[in-house]
């Protein structure tokens, strides 16, 4: 493998990516999507928008949380009030979610002295925390009971659209966080932070900043998801299994890669779309078991797997 | 002035005084050799210099300013910037990654795009041809060169080398000394160098600092040093004197 640095775009990367995402954008026009797959994608897209921006905390900086449920919510809670309080487009009010988002993970600057398995534990405890003040505060989330949303109409069928853009988005801005000088350093502070800051990189400062910036484009996510369901209640938009679910679709597809995620994603929701309506109970379990599959055998998960494959393949070895 | 000063420096781990009131000048365009036996707080004093950790007392000046306690990332802005004793070359990025690094960070005494500077410090340590190369790739003589392009690439004023000489053959240590003069002499880096390396030392440091259980036993030119009885006692051996008499 050698690599230079800050490669431009390359041309056939580029053009993959206005096909594919043009080809989503039109697919609902040319074929009969059922109400169902229509959905199940808008969800997906959701899905995978929160993990790319998950893995440039957990797989770029190398900083693992457990606690991304946090700012999902937050986001959530801040769009519902604003569209509860009067007549705001949507989509400014997922922003002003996504914003309030990225302030909040902010508060985390105290544990990003914490690395590794430490940062990780504090975050579940952050996490918790949050899940608890918003389940308490009554006033803002409605408790246990939830908030209802106005209905819009077609707004849940609009969200299709809405999620790709998002996606297209964030899988553009991972591909240039990765060859960036921003990239660079993420990745030095990730393998040697204070080999890092003997270079002159300040690795609290760029922690928050990224911190911060998945946190918004989680918080958004949230924001849309709101919309999405027309209801939303804090112990489920806070609930721990939503903060593993960003591991679980990094880790799946590949922890620090740039795509990966987005593949982890797609895997995930279709799995647990399958596996919840099949073994309700066991849902959870298996996935634990996979992970664990994954970090003993693919620490790359899906990326890695295809790396095996494609390096099997005739014409790469020709190549090689 | 001196470019870099210590005042009674000392760093405590424990009931250990690691460094204990070193009282270092180095003057502008100079090259210092520090030596010492083994586990003399040769480099914990760099830490301490180099801000990668706070001193329990004393005090470092740049330029006659206090910099101590500050932290390292700061430091390497000022101009002050480290190497490290066994080579911590990010794994993850190629070697002109690694320079790169480096490069973004040469606030104010640099100039050009990052890219440029960094392919400039790579074609001055010799490291050019494998710019694109994985550090894991590298020899022990590549990855001790990374690690000085790296740390010339944030164009410090005043570079710290933690034994970047031992462990290479008499060839390979011969073409570094040659190319930490040229940094002094090319670029007007000051240098305080750790070694182990004697005729490296004696014939690159214009001073020579000798440590011994944390405190300075000896200062002056390398011939001076080399003949004070007391670091022939702590570091040097009989033998060493004898062959340099
Ligand atoms: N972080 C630390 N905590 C406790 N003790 C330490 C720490 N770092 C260094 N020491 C101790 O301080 C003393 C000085 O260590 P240092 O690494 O500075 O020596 P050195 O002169 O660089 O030695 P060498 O020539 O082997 O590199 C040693 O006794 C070492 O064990
Ligand atoms: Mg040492």
């Amino acid at each position: 493998m050698s690599r230079g640095f800050r490669p431009p775009a390359p041309p056939r990367l580029l053009l993959g990516y206005g096909i594919v995402v043009a080809g989503l954008a039109a697919l609902p026009w040319f074929t009969e999507l059922t109400v169902y797959s229509h959905n199940l994608m808008t969800l997906a897209f959701l899905s995978i928008a929160g993990a790319l921006a998950w893995n440039w905390m957990g797989g770029f900086l190398g900083q693992v949380s457990f606690g991304h449920a946090a700012m999902f919510g937050v986001g959530g809670f801040v769009a519902a009030r604003i569209l509860l309080a009067g007549p705001v487009p949507a989509p400014l009010a997922w922003l002003a979610g996504g914003l309030a988002a990225g302030v909040f993970a902010l508060g985390a600057h105290p544990t990003l002295r914490l690395r590794g398995p430490y940062f990780s534990i504090a975050t579940i405890g952050m996490g918790e925390a949050t899940r608890l003040l918003f389940t308490y505060w009554e006033d803002f989330t409605g408790g246990s009971s939830g908030l209802s949303l106005p209905i819009q109409t077609d707004m849940k069928h609009h969200l299709y659209w809405w999620g790709l853009g998002l996606v297209a988005l964030v899988a553009a801005a991972s591909w240039l966080i990765r060859h960036s000088a921003l990239g660079l350093q993420l990745l030095a502070i990730k393998a040697d932070v204070d080999a890092a800051a003997d270079l002159g990189v300040s690795a609290t400062f760029y922690q928050d900043l990224v911190f911060a910036l998945s946190g918004a484009v989680v918080g958004v996510t949230g924001g849309m998801w709101a919309s999405y369901f027309s209801f939303i209640e804090p112990n489920d938009m806070f609930g721990f299994d939503r903060s593993i679910a960003f591991v679980l679709m990094a880790v799946i597809g590949g922890v620090g890669t740039v795509l990966g995620p987005l593949l982890g994603a797609v895997v995930f929701v279709l799995l647990r779309q399958y596996l919840l309506a099949s073994y309700p109970q066991l849902y959870l379990g298996l996935y634990g078991l996979l992970l664990i599959f994954i970090i003993l055998f693919e620490p790359l998960g899906l990326t890695g797997l295809w790396l095996r494959l494609w390096r099997r393949l005739p014409w790469a070895r020709a190549e090689a | 002035m001196a470019i870099l000063e210590t005042r009674a420096l000392s760093k405590q781990f424990g009931g250990l005084r690691a460094v204990d009131r070193v009282d270092l000048v180095l003057e502008p365009g100079q090259i210092l050799g520090v030596i010492g036996p083994n586990g003399a707080g040769k480099t914990t004093l760099f830490s301490l210099i180099a801000g990668s950790q706070a001193p329990s007392s004393g005090e470092v000046l740049l330029d006659g300013r206090r910099v101590d306690g500050k932290p390292a990332y700061k430091l390497v802005r000022a101009g002050v910037v480290r190497t490290h004793q066994i080579v911590r070359p990010f794994p993850n990025l190629s070697v002109a990654e690694n320079v790169a690094v480096g490069a973004m960070h040469a606030a104010g005494r640099a100039h050009g795009p990052v890219r440029d500077r960094a392919v400039e410090v790579l074609e001055f340590v010799g490291l050019a041809e494998r710019a694109r190369a994985m550090p894991g790739t590298l020899t022990l003589a590549g990855r001790k060169r990374l690690e000085l392009a790296r740390a010339l690439a944030t164009a410090p004023r005043v570079l710290l080398l933690d034994e970047v000489i031992a462990g290479l053959n008499p060839s390979e240590a011969q073409a570094l000394a040659a190319l930490i003069r040229r940094i002094r002499d090319e670029r007007g880096v000051s240098i305080i160098m750790i070694e182990h390396v004697m005729p490296a030392v004696m014939s690159l440091s214009d001073r020579v600092l000798v440590l011994d259980q944390g405190r300075m036993i000896a200062e002056g030119s390398p011939e001076e040093v080399v003949r004070n009885q007391a670091v022939v006692d702590a570091y040097l051996g009989e033998s060493h004197r004898k062959a340099s008499a």
